[in-house]
């Protein structure tokens, strides 16, 4: 018998009682004005978001955002600001030195801060490597909770390989509870919600 | 007389000043926890869903792995099981063998350290690097975690300031938190782009969807996971959740009562292999089957490992993590150590004052507390009764079970307030150590009900 069988049989033999599975139905925290939620709840995670003005132009809020960064990565074909396209390189190795990077999210989250980012980049080191990370995120693509958000993801099925909700800049509290920004990942997120 | 425990948190509260610090930062995270619950409506609600879905899930649990593993397969995952640490300590070698790999770095999981498996590796020659800030300070400092979220969080700011002048070349005298963060993210950067193989926990598998979550704050698993040409993701069995509607209430629950934040920085999917990568999932047994057909003891398996437990607990706030003899220490780790080995274990259970805090916020309603209690009816089974208590129990019981030979000595008991204090506070007296004996009253209640003192 393989390790797997035994392992199945010893799981069925000791099973006691059997519970069935819950009704997931809820009433759930709801958020009136979505967008000025989400930039509240972003701030205390530590990242920040940039509501766009019709008249904003979005290269124009990045470098106004980052006037210092260098080396810029984006594979989205508005990002004129964009030094490379991170898609193009042989190793994901070469990525790290990014000081900014510009990618896409899918939806946002209020109660937690987080973006969606089912990755739409060839190397999901992008999304960790950069000094900064700048998300687009449209408006209207925010739900209130996590709850929402996995019922999205369940009934919408998305063919993702990787995915991540990512709230803020990396961070910890490590060395005395004190909080730290930057332990590995981006060190700055923005998330720019436009129109 | 005492226990190991007791020993050892005689020797943590010896220096007063870490203990009050240690107890007040961590009912510092129970009142950040309190306040994320307090902003939830449906706080309680998502607490009785999560209990039982994992009742369901762990009621069907080779149904779901079964169904984890077909969709994992066709995702292009290689799934392992193992039935004990020394087969997933094994099958991690294997990997690590066929890819000629010497250098793994990983992010945190209680499943490797239950295991033993950087010890086990190390000691054939490969380089394990643990990428969490925490797990990485104890590494250093050759000691292990004694809390499960804040694994270093006994450590003060000094002595990892002193310990990182030695291994990285900080700044002598230098011991503040972002100049020191910052110091191992540059020296980790380097281990992140250069090491074999990635190795990661996992905090839920999705049965209907084949993906592994795994959830940081630093980002480390990820980062880990984005440049080795493997990525190994371990797993105890109950990890298990059906879909990903069930994962819902997971994540908003672990993160705010973990350390009372409204989620992880990161919660990431791993589904399918990127780039060529080979993804490896090991389904880890170890003891957990046994604990399903536990009838008293099957609700530990409800445990997403949020760590609140810890926080909450009078006796951990002021005993610490090491005072405890197994590896994951508080209520959650009382009762696992005991599943584990009662013989072995049972210093600890004494470590608890029924409070039952733990049970009160366990996000996954395990009731910790009043398993303990059960757990301390079976010492006297196990051969791990104290022997005085059990004198002393006799000796009441005796008293009990005669009237006049009990009221005789309520009686004369006054007598003790008048005893001086060098025949009461003595190493016989096990009652009178670390703390003070009562008063007897003057009168017992039933004098004073039979000469009508008391208003009726």
């Amino acid at each position: 018998m393989s390790c797997k069988e035994e392992l199945l049989n010893r799981i069925r033999q000791h099973t006691l009682q059997t519970f069935e599975m819950p009704d997931l139905q809820m009433e759930t925290l709801t958020y009136e004005d979505k967008t000025a939620s989400f930039r509240e709840v972003l701030g205390q995670m530590g990242g920040e978001a940039v509501v766009l003005q019709p008249t904003d132009e979005v290269n124009e809020v990045i470098r106004r955002l980052y006037p210092e960064a260098e080396r810029i990565a984006s594979n989205l074909p508005g990002i004129t600001c964009a030094t490379f396209n991170p898609d193009e390189v042989a190793d994901p190795r070469e990525l790290d030195g990014t000081d900014l990077a510009v990618v896409e999210g899918a939806f946002g989250v209020v109660e937690n801060g987080a973006v969606w980012l089912p990755a739409t980049v060839k190397y999901k080191a992008l999304y960790f490597i950069p000094t900064a990370l700048v998300i687009l995120l449209h408006r209207q693509e925010i739900v209130s909770t996590m709850y929402e958000a996995y019922r999205r993801l369940g009934q919408e099925r998305p063919d993702y390989s990787y995915g991540v909700f990512m709230s803020g800049p990396s961070k910890t509290a490590d060395i005395e509870q004190a909080l730290v920004f930057g332990a590995h990942g981006p060190m700055r997120v923005s998330v720019l919600l436009t129109e | 007389m005492s226990t190991k425990h007791a020993e050892a948190a005689t020797r943590f509260i010896a220096d007063r000043a870490e203990e009050k610090w240690h107890d007040e930062t961590l009912w510092m995270v129970r009142q950040k926890r309190d306040k994320m619950s307090h902003s939830l409506p449906e706080w309680e609600r998502l607490r009785q869903l999560a209990s039982a879905i994992k009742l369901y899930s762990n009621s069907h649990l080779a149904d779901l792995l079964e169904e984890f593993e077909r969709h994992a397969v066709a995702n292009g995952a290689i799934v392992h099981w193992a039935k004990d640490a020394a087969e997933h300590n094994a099958i991690v070698e294997q990997i690590l063998q066929q890819h000629h790999a010497k250098v793994m770095i990983k992010s945190k999981s209680m499943l490797t350290e239950e295991c033993g498996m950087n010890p086990y590796l190390m000691e054939k020659g490969y380089d394990i690097i643990e990428s969490d800030l925490g797990e990485r300070i104890l590494q250093w400092m050759h000691t292990h975690p004694s809390h499960i979220v804040m694994p270093a969080i006994h450590i003060k700011r000094q002595a990892v300031g002193r310990m990182m002048e030695r291994v990285l070349g900080t700044e002598p005298g230098n011991s503040d938190p972002t100049y020191l963060t910052h110091a191992v993210r540059k020296d980790m950067r380097r281990k992140f782009l250069t090491a074999d193989v990635a190795m990661t926990g996992v905090n839920f598998a999705v049965a209907s969807t084949g993906e592994i979550v795994v959830c940081t704050n630093e980002g480390n698993a990820d980062m880990g996971t984005s440049f080795p040409k493997v990525h190994i993701a371990t797993m105890g069995m109950e990890k298990i959740v059906p879909n990903l509607e069930s994962l819902g209430i997971f994540t908003r629950l672990l993160a705010r009562s973990g350390t009372g934040q409204p989620s992880t920085a990161y919660t990431a999917h791993y589904r399918k292999p990127m780039n060529g990568q080979e993804f490896h999932i090991i389904i880890v047994d170890n003891g957990r089957s046994e604990i399903l057909g536990n009838p008293e003891h099957f609700r530990t398996l409800n445990c997403i490992r949020c760590g609140q437990c810890m926080n909450t607990c009078p006796v951990y706030r002021r005993s610490g993590g090491y005072s405890y003899t197994y590896f994951i220490p508080g209520p959650i780790g009382i009762n696992l150590g005991m599943l584990r080995n009662p013989r072995a274990y049972s210093d600890n259970v004494s470590a608890c004052t029924l409070c039952l805090s733990c049970s009160h916020v366990c996000p996954a309603k395990v009731d910790l507390g009043e398993q303990i209690y059960r757990w301390r009816q079976q010492l006297d089974v196990l051969g791990r009764a104290n022997s005085m208590k059990k004198l002393l129990s006799r000796g009441m019981k005796c008293l009990m079970e005669r009237p006049a030979l009990f009221n005789t000595a309520l009686k004369f008991a006054p007598a003790v307030n008048l005893t001086p204090r060098m025949l009461l506070y003595n190493r016989l007296n096990a009652w009178g150590v670390g703390r003070e004996m009562p008063r007897f009253a003057k009168q017992s209640f039933n004098e004073m009900w039979k000469t009508n003192q008391i208003e009726k």
